[in-house]
C-alpha cells in the first residue's frame, strides 16, 4: 500500500542523511576488533591455558595430533560449508562418510581390489549420492533438511545390505559361510596411518596434509574463484543470482556433489585408519563438522559460511577435546563444553553481527 | 602345550561328530518329549539383531536347535520393544512349546513372560533380567571376562604398574566390568590408574582413539590398557600405534571377533589378550537350558556361560584368523559345558 | 436506488509519522448498491479499507454505521458491527487445507461460546445452505486449496456472507483472476447488491467498473477527487480525477531511435491478450507506462527469458533472438535491472564491487579466478559516475540508502555494453535525487544500445524516455513521442477506456 507516499517520504528522510561522511564512517571500533577477531583470541588463549595446565600439550607432537583427530570431522565440515554457502544444508556426511569407509573396505576384503579402486569407488559414492541429494533438491523440490534427511537413512540402511549387517574386517566370514580372501591393502592404510617426515621423523600423518590441502582448496574456490563468488550469491538472494544469470540449479547441485565428495574422503581416512569397515550411522561426524562448520560462522566475525572459518572451527574443538582429555574431564563434560562453544559462537555471530543489525 | 591343546581340538572336533550321530542314533533313548522331537516347537523372540555378535548367536541357537531336531521359529523386533512383547504373545498363539527371550527390557518385556510362563510355556531368558523365578537366566558373566584379561595383566606385567581404563558408566555389561576393575585395583595396590576415559561416540574405534592419543600424550608412562570393550580396545590400540608406543603399551580387553583377532596378530600389536564368550556357545546353552526344562529337569535358575582367555600368542602359535577357526583351534571357545545332560545331543 | 445511506465516512485522517495518507475522506455508501472507489497506487485505498476494517485507528473523522457510531478496535469487532472486508490477497480469506464446508463456517466454528467438539455433517449442512443461498454450486467436501483463484475467492466472499453483513468491502477482487473467472464474482455480487448490502468495490480495472458501478468515488492524495453518480457515469472524469492533471513535465531532449536494435512481432502475453508489435531503436530510451497488473512486468521477464515466449517472434540485431534462460538473454546483449530490488537485485551477504559485477564475473576471470584489482576499479568507476554515496567500493549494501542501492543495482548493468536494457520500475522507493541521477546516467550512455522502462508513475516517464508506450490489459495500447503528448488520449489509453473513446 501506498508506495510512492512513503517511497518518496523515505527518500526525503534517507536523502538528508546521505549526505556524503556523514552516513558512515568507517572506523574501526573496540566492538569490530573483538568480533573479528574475538575467537582468534579465544583459541590462542586456549592453547597458553592448556599448555600451562596440562603437562606435555604444549609440543609439536600435540599439536599435529591435534589436527590428526580433527582432520576427519574438518574434512566433512568443509563440505557440509559449501553447502551453506549456498543456503543448504546436508544431513548426510556422516552416513556417507560411513557407507565410504564400509565401500573402501567392501571393495578391498571382499572384492579384493587395490588402494586404488578401493578409493575411486568410494569417490564416486561421494559424487553420486551429492548428484542424488542435489536433483533431489534442486529437481524434485524437495526441502534441502529432509531430502539428505531421507538419504541419511537410506545410506545407514544400504551400507548393511552387502554384508547383511556385518562389520567388515580382513578375514570376515562371509554370509555365505565363506571366509573374505581380500585384505586391506599397505597402501591405503598408509592414507590413515603413514606420517611424512617433515621437521621431525614420522611426524605429519597423512590425513592432516589431506586436511590442509582440502581446506586450502575450497577456501581458495570459495573466495577467490567466480564460481565460488556466484555460490555465495545463490546463498544469499537466489533469485537475483538468477537474474545476473547464475545456472542457480547447477551451482546448488555442485555444493552437494561437493560435500559428497569431501564427506567420502573423511570415510576413506576413517577406514584407513581403523583398519576395516565398522557399521556406523555416522551421526557424531555429522554433529561434529556441523558445528565446526557453525562456529566458522563466527570466526573473522563475518557471519556467514567460510572455509577458514570452518577449519579453524574444527581446530578449536580439537585443541578444547584434546585439552579436556589430558586433563581427565570425563566424556560428557567434553560434549558439554562442544556445546557451549557452539552456543556462544551462534551467539557472536547472529546477536552481535554487524549485518543481522 | 600348544601340540597337545591341537590334538585335544581333534579329538574334541571327533567326539562332536560322533555325538551328532550319536544324537539321531539313539534318539529313542532321549526323554519325554525329545523321543518325538519334530513336535516340538521353540521360538526365539529378539530385540537385538544386527551386528557380528548377534548373528553368532543366532547361529548357535540354530545348530542346537537342529541337533535336537525341533522347530525352531526366530521372531525379531529389531529394537523395538513393545513389539517384542507382543511377540511373545504370539508365539504364545502360535502354540509353541518354549520361548528364548533374547535381550529387551526388562520393563517391556516381564509381563509377556509370565503370560507364557502361565500358559504353561518353558521360557529362559538371555541377557534380559525378566524378574520371573520360573524363568531361568542365561549370562555370559561379565564379572568373568574382565576377571580373566586382568588376572593375564597380573600375569603380564606383575602387580604394579600405571593403568588407563576406558569406561563409560550406565552401560549394564561395562558396568559389571567395572566392577572386578575396582575389586582388583583394590587388591593390587600397585595399580595406579592415571587417566579414564571412553564414549561411545560412533565409530567408536575412531573416537576413542583420538581420546586415547590424548591420554597418551599426557601420560606416555601408561604401562597397561584396559579396555573391557573390544570397540575401546581397537582405538587404543590405533592410538598406541600412533603415538609409537607399542613396545611399552600392552593392551587388555574383553570381547572377540574376527577384525580383533587380526588386530591382536599384527606384527607388535599391543593387544595382548582379550576374555571373550563364544555368541555361538550362548546360542547353543540357550537352546539347551530349554530344552532341560521341557524334558521336566532344572538347568538352574543362572545359566553362566564362562568366558575364554584368548592371547595374543595362542592366535600367533594356532594361526588362527577369524572366529570359526578360533572355534576349531580353541575347543574351550567352541563348547562350554554348561546345561549338559547326558542325553543332550551337541551340534 | 435507496438514498438512505447505510454507512457514513466524514472527514477521515490517518497519517504514518510524518506522512499524511488520508487527508479528509468524505465517503456514503447506500444500501444495495455498488460503490467504487478509484485510486492510483499510493492514494490511500488500502488505508482507508484497514481503518474501516478494524485493523487501524483513524486520527480524526467520524464514521457511521446506519446512523450509529462506528470505531472498530479490532477486525472482529468490525465484522461483529456488520463490516465485513474481503482482502486483495485471496488466499488470506481461505484456509487453503481445509474443505469447502468447514471453509463457510469457519468463522462460526472458532467464534466465543462454541461447543468442543463439533458434528462434521451438520457443519456440511449449515454450509450447503449459506452456499445456496448465494447460488455457490461446489461440492462442500472438496478442499479450498485444489479449487482455482476464483472458486477460492468464491469461497472468501460467501464465507463473508455467512456473517450477513450490511456493509461488504472488497478490495481488488479480480487482480488475479481472468475475465471469465471475474464475470462469474460478477454475478455473485449482482446477487448481494440485490439483497440490500452495501457494496463498496475496490479497483481501477476499468471493465470491473463499467460491468459493476452505480456510483464512482476517486481517491487522490488521501482526498476524494471527484463523485459520480446518475444513471450515465462519467467514466472518463473518474479516470481524470483518479490520475490528476497536473502532470509536470521536465524537459527532455528528446532523440529519435536509430537503427532498429529490436523488434518484435506479433508478440502475446497471455491467452487471450491481443498481439502486439514492439520495436526499439539505438539511442532511444522507451517508456512503457499503465497501471499495476497490466503485463509490464511479463513482458520485461519474457524479454529477459525468464518467462517463455508462447506466441510470436523477436529478433535482435537482425538476428532471431529466442532466449529460454537470463543467461542466454545477458549473452546476446539483454540486461534487465529486475523490478523490487531488495527480493530480486540485491545480494544482502555482498558489498557494493561485489554487487556490481555479479553478472559479468566471468569477462573479469582469468582461468575462473576472478581479478579482484580491475572488479574493484569498474565498480569504483560506476560510483563516481552514478554519484553512488559510500564510503568506498567496500560498503555492505545494508548501509545504503534506498536510492544509492537501486544506483548500484543500475550501476551492475551499466559497466559492460548491452543491446537492449531493461529496467523494470527502477524509480520504486528511489529519492528524487537518486532518480535524476539515474537518469541522466541512462541518457547520456544511451548510444549504442536501446533502452526499454517499465513504470507506473507518468511524470517518470516523462522525465527520462523519448517515446512512451502504454499497456492496459496485457497489451500495447499506445505511443506517444515524449515531446507533443496528448495527456487527454495517454489518460485515456491507461485507463482501459480507449476501446470506447476510439471508435
Amino acid at each position: 500500500m501506498n508506495k510512492t507516499t512513503t517511497g518518496t517520504a523515505m527518500a526525503s528522510e534517507t536523502s538528508l542523511n546521505s549526505t556524503p561522511a556523514l552516513q558512515n564512517v568507517r572506523v574501526l571500533t573496540l566492538r569490530d576488533h573483538a568480533m573479528r577477531y574475538g575467537f582468534l583470541a579465544l583459541l590462542f588463549g586456549l592453547v597458553v591455558y592448556f599448555s600451562i595446565a596440562a603437562d606435555g600439550f604444549a609440543s609439536p607432537i600435540s599439536a599435529v595430533f591435534i589436527f590428526q583427530s580433527v582432520s576427519i570431522t574438518g574434512i566433512l565440515a568443509l563440505g557440509v560449508t559449501a553447502t551453506l554457502v549456498v543456503d543448504g544444508f546436508d544431513l548426510s556426511i556422516g552416513s556417507v562418510a560411513t557407507t565410504s569407509m564400509m565401500t573402501s573396505s567392501y571393495v578391498m576384503v571382499v572384492l579384493g581390489g587395490d588402494a586404488t579402486s578401493a578409493v575411486l569407488a568410494c569417490l564416486a559414492m561421494g559424487i553420486l549420492v551429492g548428484l542424488v541429494n542435489g536433483i533431489l533438491i534442486v529437481y524434485m523440490r524437495v526441502p534441502d533438511l529432509l531430502a539428505t534427511l531421507g538419504m541419511m537413512f537410506l545410506l545407514v540402511g544400504l551400507q548393511r545390505i552387502p554384508t547383511q549387517g556385518r562389520s567388515i574386517a580382513t578375514g570376515m566370514t562371509l554370509p555365505d559361510g565363506t571366509v573374505a580372501t581380500g585384505k586391506f591393502s599397505l597402501e591405503f592404510l598408509a592414507l590413515g596411518r603413514h606420517r611424512f617426515d617433515v621437521f621431525l621423523p614420522n611426524f605429519l600423518p597423512v590425513s592432516v596434509v589431506i586436511l590442509v590441502v582440502l581446506s586450502i582448496l575450497i577456501w581458495f574456490f570459495l573466495e577467490y574463484t567466480r564460481y565460488g563468488r556466484m555460490m555465495y550469491a545463490v546463498g544469499s538472494n537466489e533469485r537475483a543470482a538468477q537474474l545476473a544469470g547464475a545456472p542457480v540449479r547447477v551451482y546448488k547441485i555442485w555444493a552437494y556433489v561437493i560435500s559428497g565428495v569431501f564427506a567420502s574422503i573423511g570415510g576413506i581416512l576413517l577406514a584407513a585408519r581403523i583398519g576395516r569397515g565398522d557399521i556406523a550411522s555416522g551421526n557424531n561426524l555429522l554433529l561434529d563438522a556441523v558445528a565446526a562448520a557453525l562456529i566458522g560462522f563466527a570466526v573473522l566475525g563475518v557471519a556467514k559460511p567460510n572455509a577458514f572459518g570452518t577449519a579453524v572451527g574444527a581446530v578449536f574443538v580439537g585443541v578444547l577435546l584434546q585439552g579436556l582429555t589430558m586433563m581427565n574431564a570425563p566424556y560428557y563434560t567434553q560434549d558439554f563444553v562442544k556445546g557451549a562453544v557452539l552456543v556462544v559462537a551462534l551467539v557472536f555471530t547472529f546477536a552481535l553481527s554487524r549485518r543481522s543489525r | 602345550m600348544s601340540f597337545s591343546r591341537r590334538i585335544l581340538g581333534k579329538m574334541a572336533i571327533g567326539l562332536l561328530a560322533v555325538t551328532t550321530l550319536s544324537g539321531t542314533a539313539f534318539a529313542a533313548e532321549m526323554p519325554k518329549p525329545f523321543d518325538k522331537p519334530g513336535e516340538i516347537k521353540i521360538a526365539l523372540v529378539r530385540y537385538l539383531s544386527t551386528g557380528d555378535f548377534f548373528q553368532a548367536y543366532l547361529a548357535g541357537v540354530e545348530a542346537q536347535s537342529a541337533a535336537l531336531g525341533v522347530d525352531l521359529r526366530i521372531l525379531d523386533s529389531r529394537q523395538d520393544a513393545a513389539l517384542q512383547a507382543d511377540m511373545v504373545d504370539q508365539a504364545i498363539a502360535l502354540g509353541v512349546d518354549g520361548i528364548i527371550i533374547q535381550h529387551g527390557l526388562t520393563e517391556a518385556i516381564k509381563d509377556a513372560a509370565q503370560r507364557a510362563v502361565d500358559a504353561g510355556i518353558k521360557v529362559v531368558a538371555f541377557d534380559v533380567n525378566v524378574e520371573n523365578p520360573a524363568i531361568p537366566q542365561i549370562e555370559q558373566s561379565d564379572r568373568d571376562l574382565a576377571r580373566l584379561a586382568l588376572e593375564q595383566a597380573i600375569t603380564d606385567n606383575g602387580e604394579s604398574w600405571k593403568a588407563g581404563y576406558v569406561y563409560v558408566a550406565g552401560i549394564a555389561p561395562l558396568d559389571r566390568r567395572d566392577e572386578t576393575w575396582i575389586e582388583f585395583k583394590k587388591r593390587y595396590s600397585g595399580i595406579n590408574e592415571v587417566a579414564m576415559f571412553g564414549t561411545l561416540d560412533n565409530p567408536i574405534a575412531n573416537s576413542v582413539a583420538n581420546q586415547a592419543r590424548s591420554v597418551l600424550t599426557a601420560n606416555p608412562d601408561i604401562q597397561v590398557m584396559f579396555a573391557p570393550y573390544d570397540e575401546f580396545a581397537k582405538g587404543v590400540k590405533i592410538a598406541v600405534d600412533e603415538a609409537g608406543l607399542t613396545s611399552s603399551v600392552k593392551i587388555y580387553s574383553a570381547d572377540i571377533s574376527t577384525s580383533d583377532i587380526s588386530a591382536m596378530r599384527e606384527a607388535g600389536s599391543a593387544w595382548v589378550a582379550t576374555a571373550a564368550t563364544n555368541p555361538a556357545v550362548v546360542g547353543q546353552v540357550s537352546v539347551r537350558a530349554l530344552a532341560m526344562l521341557l524334558a521336566g529337569e532344572d538347568p538352574g535358575h543362572n545359566v553362566i556361560v564362562p568366558p575364554t582367555l584368548i592371547t595374543q600368542s595362542q592366535l600367533n602359535d594356532n594361526d588362527i584368523k577369524n572366529m570359526q577357526e578360533l572355534s576349531a583351534k580353541l575347543p574351550q571357545f567352541a563348547h562350554a559345558d554348561v546345561a549338559m545332560p547326558a542325553w543332550m545331543p551337541l551340534p | 436506488m435507496v438514498e438512505e445511506p447505510v454507512f457514513r465516512i466524514r472527514n477521515m485522517q490517518k497519517s504514518f509519522g510524518a506522512i499524511q495518507v488520508l487527508n479528509g475522506v468524505d465517503l456514503t455508501l447506500n444500501a444495495g448498491a455498488v460503490t467504487v472507489l478509484m485510486g492510483a497506487n499510493g492514494a490511500g485505498k488500502s488505508t482507508l479499507v484497514k481503518v474501516v476494517s478494524g485493523v487501524y485507528r483513524m486520527d480524526a473523522g467520524e464514521v457511521a454505521l446506519a446512523g450509529e457510531k462506528f470505531a472498530p478496535r479490532s477486525p472482529a469487532e468490525a465484522i461483529r458491527a456488520g463490516v465485513v472486508t474481503v482482502h486483495q490477497s485471496i488466499n488470506d480469506g481461505v484456509v487453503l487445507d481445509l474443505d469447502v464446508a468447514t471453509n463457510l463456517t469457519l468463522d462460526r466454528l472458532s467464534g466465543a461460546g462454541t461447543k468442543l467438539f463439533f458434528n462434521p455433517r451438520r457443519v456440511r449442512r449449515e454450509a450447503q445452505k449459506v452456499a445456496d443461498r448465494m447460488g455457490l454450486n461446489f461440492d462442500m467436501g472438496a478442499t479450498v486449496g485444489d479449487l482455482s483463484l476464483a472458486d477460492r475467492q468464491m469461497v472468501a466472499v460467501v464465507r463473508a456472507m455467512a456473517h450477513e453483513p450490511r456493509v461488504l468491502i472488497l478490495d481488488e477482487p479480480t487482480s488475479s483472476l481472468s475475465s471469465v473467472e471475474a464475470n462469474r464474482l460478477f454475478d455473485l455480487i449482482d446477487l448481494l447488491r440485490s439483497h440490500g448490502v452495501a457494496i463498496l468495490y475496490i479497483s481501477h480495472r476499468m471493465s470491473d467498473i463499467r460491468r459493476l458501478a452505480d456510483s464512482i468515488v476517486s481517491l487522490r492524495d488521501g482526498k476524494i477527487s471527484g463523485e459520480f453518480n446518475g444513471p450515465d457515469l462519467d467514466f472518463g472524469g473518474a479516470v481524470d480525477a483518479m490520475l490528476g492533471r497536473k502532470i509536470s513535465q521536465d524537459q527532455v531532449v528528446v532523440q529519435d531511435g536509430g537503427k532498429p536494435v529490436f523488434v518484435a512481432n506479433n508478440l502475446c502475453l497471455e491467452p487471450g491478450a491481443q498481439p502486439f508489435d514492439l520495436t526499439l531503436g539505438d539511442g532511444e530510451i522507451v517508456a512503457v507506462t499503465g497501471l499495476v497488473g497490466v503485463g509490464k512486468t511479463a513482458l520485461a521477464e519474457m524479454l529477459f527469458g525468464v518467462r517463455t515466449c508462447t506466441q510470436g517472434r523477436m529478433v535482435l540485431d537482425d538476428k532471431p533472438y529466442s532466449p529460454r534462460s537470463s543467461q542466454q538473454a545477458i549473452k546476446s546483449g539483454v540486461f534487465l535491472v529486475a523490478k523490487d530490488r531488495s527480493v530480486s537485485g540485491i545480494v544482502p551477504d555482498f558489498n557494493i564491487y561485489e554487487n556490481t559485477s555479479l553478472p559479468f564475473l566471468k569477462q573479469i576471470s582469468n582461468f575462473g579466478i576472478v581479478n579482484r584489482k580491475s572488479e574493484r576499479a569498474e565498480a569504483r568507476e560506476q560510483i563516481s559516475s552514478l554519484g553512488i554515496v559510500c564510503q568506498s567500493e567496500l560498503d555492505e549494501m545494508h548501509t545504503l540508502s534506498g536510492g544509492n542501492q537501486q544506483k548500484v543495482m543500475v550501476a551492475r548493468w551499466l559497466g559492460h555494453a548491452s543491446r537492449l536494457l531493461i529496467l523494470d520500475e527502477p524509480f520504486q522507493g528511489v529519492d528524487i535525487a537518486a532518480r535524476r541521477d539515474i537518469a541522466n546516467r541512462l541518457r547520456g550512455s544511451a548510444k549504442g544500445r536501446a533502452t526499454l522502462v517499465f513504470m507506473t508513475e507518468l511524470d517518470e516517464a516523462f522525465e527520462i524516455a523519448d517515446r512512451i508506450l502504454v499497456m492496459s490489459e496485457h497489451t500495447i495500447v499506445g505511443e506517444h513521442r515524449n515531446a507533443d503528448v496528448d495527456i487527454d488520449r495517454l489518460l485515456v489509453e491507461i485507463s482501459g477506456l480507449h476501446a470506447e473513446a476510439s471508435p
